[in-house]
């Protein structure tokens, strides 16, 4: 057993850190301030450092590394920006991936090639206004028609939306099937007639990731574009969100580290009655709980990622690992908003933003309750 | 074209720094390592030389501990091609004329086109290796270059001189280049080129410093005393200025 990273993984992340604090930290507040998603820093020099595509093979045109890489760079490009992470892990966790899984090999050269160069966006379509959870519910329709697929219905909060160019899309297929068993996944691509995008969501946090609703409306899709087999959506779906909560539980885990460092920076300066606040027995034990809290996490977090690059089972791990992680991000940064006192409520310092920023990893990809399900079901089963 | 690079691992410079047990060094230990800052502007200048020229092949040398790899790994990642990695785990305590031999000895037979490296290093500081290189091997050297281009044979650089004054230079090869900031921007090394890093050859000789032994030795590595804080004035705005002036003609030859 060894809990050093690799040479490789070290350099990644110094890589990744560097990129992360130089280019992307600078305008993480204004863009959060004014929504703004800017694909050329967030999507496109992702690209040129080779991370849209670090877990596929690189015939596949990606890096030919393992998901504890993919895990470290959604950490700290989380670690400075919440939005820009988030960006990355829906693109490779939640559309390339399942392509790579469930693709066939045309699939994968005309959609997963450039996907992992960084040439297309990624997004992925599960949610519905009365389909949660409760994926099994999904109501958007998919109708064969000779050769082809009609799609009709909506998905909302979509991550990526409008940017991607690419859309994995979860439709019922059969309706007289038993309901999860009647779900099929499908390729969509943008500027398909008949697939339009809805309103933008005004959020609490990630503010610079743009969430939309995806409309189709007698959507004709090419029959090649089934993704896996007929009927066999919603386990692309389940499968797709294992590897999904790596991504997500990573973003938690940066989230919290910078809420962590911004919190060590700010009571180290901040002095309150002769001494430096983070003197303070009251302050250090915080201090020390929040980091506590971060390392677990981390190591959750990377025994699932070991897991997932060795083709072990790792679905219960990933549960756990984005449960303790989001909920570890949300306890973490509300510290370091008290901790920061009146400063930590105002939009100076960061931690304001991590704060909102960290309430969605609680939510998204399976909410904390669902991943209790998950975890609860694989201990009783 | 045959082009050595040759870098240093340093600690991050934003590390807390102790002093070693036997006082004449900062203790190794607990201290998170990178490329000295200089140096990656040596292999950044170097990739660059080779993106110009393409038929180029170039060598990044380290002297140092095992966990000198991971920072010849980066060199790598960033686009040279093979490493060789000198072992010696003593090479902080060498003084500069020891490392200078150790390369020396590596490159006098190797044609080197260029040798490229840091003007210094972020530790040490001596700004004498590159030099010792050069002169060991009877060759030219130009120190602190901020600007560099190539065109057939000829080099041309702009050196930085004290009180803002630049120098231009032009000269042949062989030659070492001593790199100074401002140089370039080095590049991230890419994901995937951070993979093929791994395949890349980076062979590990012994340490040999010849017969060049150490004639020199620090008896003491200490932190300067801090100095009494400032001085902070309170008065009405005439007292102010009384007591100001009469500070800097007693404590300063500001005023007479």
């Amino acid at each position: 057993m060894n809990f050093e990273l690799t040479e490789e993984q070290n350099l990644i992340r110094d890589m990744v850190r560097s990129f992360a604090e130089t280019e992307v930290a600078p305008s993480a507040g204004e863009r959060d301030e004014t929504e703004r998603f800017d694909r050329a820093l967030m999507f496109d020099r992702l690209a040129e450092l080779g991370l849209t595509g670090i877990v596929f093979p690189e015939e596949y045109g990606g890096a030919g590394a393992d998901y504890l890489s993919y895990a470290i760079a959604v950490e700290e490009l989380s670690r400075v920006c919440g939005s820009t992470g988030v960006t990355l892990s829906a693109h490779l966790s939640l559309c390339a991936n399942p392509i790579y899984m469930f693709g066939t090999e045309e699939q994968k050269q005309k959609f997963l090639v450039p996907l992992a160069k960084g040439e297309k966006i990624g997004a992925f379509g599960l949610t519905e206004p009365s389909a949660g959870s409760d994926a099994g519910g999904t109501k958007t329709t998919a109708t064969r028609d000779g050769n082809d697929w009609i799609l009709n219905g909506s998905k909302i909060f979509i991550t990526n939306a409008g940017e991607a160019e690419l859309y994995v899309v979860l439709a019922r297929s059969d309706k007289s099937a038993e309901k999860h068993r009647g779900i099929s996944a499908y390729i969509v691509e943008k500027g398909t007639p008949g697939f339009s995008f809805g309103k933008k969501e005004k959020k609490m946090g990630i503010r610079s990731s743009p969430t939309m609703e995806l409309v189709f409306e007698n959507c004709r899709i090419p029959g090649d574009n089934l993704l896996g087999q007929e009927g066999q959506g919603f386990k692309v779906a389940m499968k797709t969100l294992d590897g999904g909560r790596i991504g997500i539980a990573s973003q938690a885990l940066g989230i919290a580290q910078g809420a962590l460092d911004a919190t060590l920076a700010y009571t180290k300066d901040r002095e309150q009655f002769n001494k430096p606040i983070a003197a303070f027995q009251g302050v250090s034990f915080q201090l020390a709980d929040m980091a506590t809290q971060i390392e677990a996490a981390r190591l959750l977090i990377y025994n699932a990622a070991y897991r997932a690059s060795a083709g072990l089972s790792y679905s219960q791990e990933s549960a756990m690992a984005k449960l303790f992680a989001s909920e570890t991000a949300m306890r973490v940064t509300t510290q370091a908003v008290q901790l920061h006192g009146g400063y930590g409520y105002t939009r100076e310092f960061p931690v304001e933003r991590m704060m909102r920023d960290a309430k969605i990893t609680e939510i998204y990809e399976g909410t904390s309750e669902v991943q209790r399900v998950v975890i609860g079901a694989a201990l009783t089963r | 074209m045959n082009i050595l690079i040759c870098i240093k691992q340093v600690p991050d410079m934003e590390s807390k720094f102790k002093i070693n047990g036997e006082g004449n060094w900062y203790d190794r230990a607990d201290l998170a390592w990178r490329m000295n800052e200089y140096d990656e502007y040596a292999v950044e200048q170097a990739v660059r030389l080779k993106e110009q020229v393409k038929d180029a092949d170039l060598t990044v040398l380290c002297i140092g501990p095992d966990q000198v790899t991971e920072t010849m790994k980066k060199a790598l990642a960033m686009g040279c091609d093979r490493g060789v990695h000198i072992a010696d785990a003593d090479s902080y305590k060498r003084e500069p004329i020891e490392i200078a031999s150790m390369i020396a000895g590596f490159a006098k037979d190797k044609n080197f086109d260029v040798i490229f490296t840091g003007m210094q290093s972020q530790d040490r500081g001596s700004a004498q290796v590159g030099v010792m290189v050069a002169e060991l091997l009877g060759i030219a050297a130009v120190t602190t270059i901020v600007g560099f281009a190539y065109d057939n044979g000829t080099i041309n650089v702009k050196r930085e001189l004290e009180g803002g004054s630049k120098a231009l230079v032009t000269t042949t090869t062989p030659v070492v280049l001593t790199c100074q900031l401002g140089l370039n921007t080095p590049r991230y090394p890419t994901l995937p080129n951070i993979m093929k890093a791994k395949k890349k050859e980076l062979l590990t000789l012994a340490a040999d410093a010849g017969s060049v032994g150490s004639r020199q030795e620090t008896a003491a590595f200490y932190f300067p005393e801090k100095k009494g804080g400032g001085i902070v004035l309170e008065g009405d705005a005439a007292e102010l200025a009384d007591k100001l002036i009469h500070l800097l003609k007693e404590k300063t030859g500001v005023l007479a």
